[in-house]
């Protein structure tokens, strides 16, 4: 029996695996745009940390109101920190990989 | 990242229930007041909290990801509204020309149930970010070793 999964998925159907020429063309843009993200991203984590280091320090001079927005400052910071040491991982590890690659 | 919002949403209803316990522990400290701030006596409290106006919403740098925004707020403190206890005391200095003292009417057990209720309501909150956390975690941990 064939049955043409196309038609009984037509969102699966409308997803190509194969990079299509406009991706390709953007393959470019693309490095630049991983290099802007982790930018972006790591100036973020710092912003995260500076804002969680600013609220303890109101917390200790008691200017601030509630604890738990200290403590979820916190968690914000510790949760980008984590997040970049993975993407460090991650990229440390491919690099890694390259280089034991035999030529 | 949007496990932010939900750290959001639970620091929202920590922020409500904090003010509940606050409230009530003002109306338990004053069960014994015969004269308020406007000299008048004093007024039981209660806050009343509503839900901040919840979407979902695109996030402008993934498009196939869904963000919702809200939580809960504070909508107003306001007097319950309860007549005061009178307590024959003609000896107090507060008393009436029939020697009433008037107290408020806070029921204490009524306010040791909001109290509890609100202690109960922070700590689910604690939980529901404590959960959004966990789950955070778990996928930093997606093609690890471990």
């Amino acid at each position: 029996m064939n049955i043409d999964t196309s038609t009984l998925l037509p969102a699966v159907a409308g997803t190509r695996l194969t990079p299509t020429a406009d991706a390709g063309a953007g393959a470019g843009a693309g490095a630049l745009g991983f290099a802007q993200w982790l930018e972006r991203s790591l100036a973020e984590t710092n912003t995260r940390l500076i804002a969680a280091d600013q609220q303890v320090q109101r917390l200790a001079l008691g200017e601030t109101d509630n604890l738990h927005h200290v403590m979820i400052a916190l968690e914000e910071a510790k949760l980008s920190f984590q997040l970049m040491v993975q993407v460090r991982n991650k990229l440390l590890e491919a690099y890694q990989d390259i280089l034991r690659m035999q030529v | 990242m949007d496990y932010m919002a939900a750290f959001a949403i639970s620091g929202s209803g920590m922020s409500v229930e904090k003010l509940r316990l606050d409230v009530t522990a003002l109306n338990i400290a004053n069960v014994h007041s015969t004269r308020g701030p406007e000299g008048t006596g004093y007024e039981p409290l209660q806050v009343i909290s509503g839900a901040r106006q919840a979407q979902l919403f695109r996030s402008v740098f993934a498009a196939e990801s869904l963000r919702l925004a809200g939580g809960a707020e504070v909508l107003e403190v306001r007097t319950v509204g309860v007549a005061p206890r009178l307590v024959y005391e003609p000896n107090h200095p507060d008393a009436d020309a029939a020697g009433f003292v008037a107290y408020p009417g806070i029921n204490p057990v009524n306010e040791m149930v909001t109290l509890l209720a609100a202690m109960r309501a922070y700590e689910a909150n604690v939980a529901a970010f404590n959960a959004a956390k966990t789950m955070a975690l778990k996928a930093l941990e997606l093609g690890g070793n471990g």
